[in-house]
């Protein structure tokens, strides 16, 4: 199975152990990622909501790039996913901002055709791969690890758009933390915004809706598992900048997933998580 | 006192053009099915921690063409986009859509939250959000990565010219 590879601005700049614990662990699983030349920012969340047509266009021109390729698309940041998905879902189902998008392309020489699909790596996971090959793998289960799992909102919002999972009442990533032998933990509004996107309107409010989740989380739970860069940021840095730091280590999927393949902590980036995470090895079997 | 004529809602002061232009943005074209039930309020993970944003206030006030207490301060900016009233809405009128229109049309008056003009400044001058240079690079090839794609930032900068969005943002 080949994709090409969306890895979004958060990550590359600044969470290489997202990066290679995905490349890894898909390694590991028979998949190759292959890297996108000339790729951008996806437009983000916050251009949907100041101008469609340029939002729809910035994403299109990261969609031309992976139709010339021929791969369908894995990304892992949320934000990306919502919007690479939106403007593809759109532009193949809207033939009149189609032909105005494709104006806009035109511009720099490209033309969205409507050829790949977008998916994030946990809906890779769970659709093309398989729960049963997955466990089929894991040869180093983590018995015994209780986790949270923290899914974030555009995985599976808007609805409509996304059509993955139930947004009300997800269960993929559950099932894919289940899959590695640790547990994951139901704990009380695990669906709640990390509230990250507005950090640089209320900062203080981010930070505080942050260590609220991240406190229920210490009480079920031995780590928190973000899906998300954006959201990772939120729960890790909330962490940091408190006084009454509860210590939660916030572990992104694949550097769990990984464990349970057998790589190494160290090849899976966790040393660079910064808050200590290293209670994980406890539970390694095998 | 100040506060309370503050709060009150204006009829004289209705500007109805603004509110067509709501009404005319997509997504946002069942504003006028709203009811006042307050889900998106009560759901919503900001107003439970920011009394001034209040998401069913937002859609009134835009059915009273409240245009300018809407425009002002930080209330249209602290959307999280999180989609909750958008999922739960029982009119479909989706307020996160009706705030993504607001923006859309502050953005037109000149009126950008400096966070957000920041952003899109980025994205324009580098291609991402964030600056990405050798440091990164040193950084990304100890773990183990390829450097990061280098956006061709002349084809962002001609997307976002001939939308017309730079000359707004630059403009705000």
């Amino acid at each position: 199975m080949r994709y090409a590879f969306f890895v979004g601005c958060t990550a590359l700049a600044r969470l290489w152990g997202y990066e290679t614990s995905t490349r890894k662990t898909a390694e590991k699983l028979g998949v190759e990622l292959v890297d996108m030349p000339g790729s951008s920012c996806c437009g983000t969340t916050y251009l949907e909501t100041l101008d469609e047509v340029t939002a729809l266009a910035m994403a299109a021109r990261n969609i031309c790039i992976a139709e010339k390729m021929g791969l369908d698309i894995v990304t892992i940041c949320n934000g990306c996913t919502e919007a690479l998905t939106k403007a593809n879902r759109t532009l193949k189902e809207n033939p009149e901002l189609r032909k105005e998008i494709n104006e806009v392309l035109a511009e720099v020489g490209r033309e969205f055709k409507g050829t790949v699909e977008v998916k994030h790596f946990v809906r890779m996971l769970k659709e093309d791969i398989g729960l049963d090959k997955i466990k089929a793998t894991v040869d180093h289960p983590l018995e015994g690890l209780k986790v949270g799992a923290h899914y974030g909102c555009h995985m599976l919002k808007p609805s409509d758009v996304m059509l993955f999972d139930d947004p009300e009442a997800p269960t993929t990533l559950d099932e894919l933390i289940d899959a590695t032998g640790a547990e994951s933990i139901a704990y009380p509004n695990r669906l709640e915004c990390c509230t990250g996107p507005i950090m640089g309107v209320r900062e203080d409010v981010t930070w505080s809706v942050g260590l609220e989740k991240v406190e229920t989380v210490k009480k079920y739970a031995d780590i928190m598992v973000t899906a998300c860069p954006f959201c990772y940021l939120t729960y890790e840095r909330c962490q940091l900048v408190s006084d009454h730091s509860p210590g939660v280590p916030v572990v992104h999927y694949p550097q769990l997933l990984g464990l349970a393949l057998g790589l190494d902590y160290e090849e899976l980036g966790l040393p660079s998580n910064k808050i200590d995470a290293s209670c994980v090895l406890d539970y390694l079997e095998g | 006192m100040i506060e309370m004529t503050k709060k009150e809602i204006r009829i004289a002061e209705a500007d109805s053009d603004f509110r067509r232009k709501v009404l005319e943005t997509p997504g946002a074209e069942n504003l006028m099915l709203c009811y006042q039930c307050g889900t998106c309020t009560a759901d919503c993970p900001v107003a439970m921690r920011i009394e001034e944003f209040r998401p069913r206030q937002i859609a009134r006030l835009v059915a009273y063409g409240q245009k300018e207490r809407l425009l002002e301060g930080d209330t249209l900016w602290l959307c999280t986009g999180c989609y909750t009233c958008y999922e739960r809405c029982p009119e479909q009128v989706k307020v996160s859509e009706i705030i993504s229109a607001l923006r859309k049309i502050a953005l037109k008056e000149g009126v950008l939250h400096p966070t957000f003009r920041a952003i899109m400044k980025s994205i324009a001058e580098m291609g991402y959000i964030y600056e990405i240079d050798d440091f990164q690079n040193e950084m990304r090839e100890d773990e183990d990565l390829p450097p990061a794609p280098e956006p061709d930032v002349d084809e962002i900068e001609a997307i976002m010219r001939k939308t017309g969005f730079l000359d707004l943002v630059e403009g705000s």
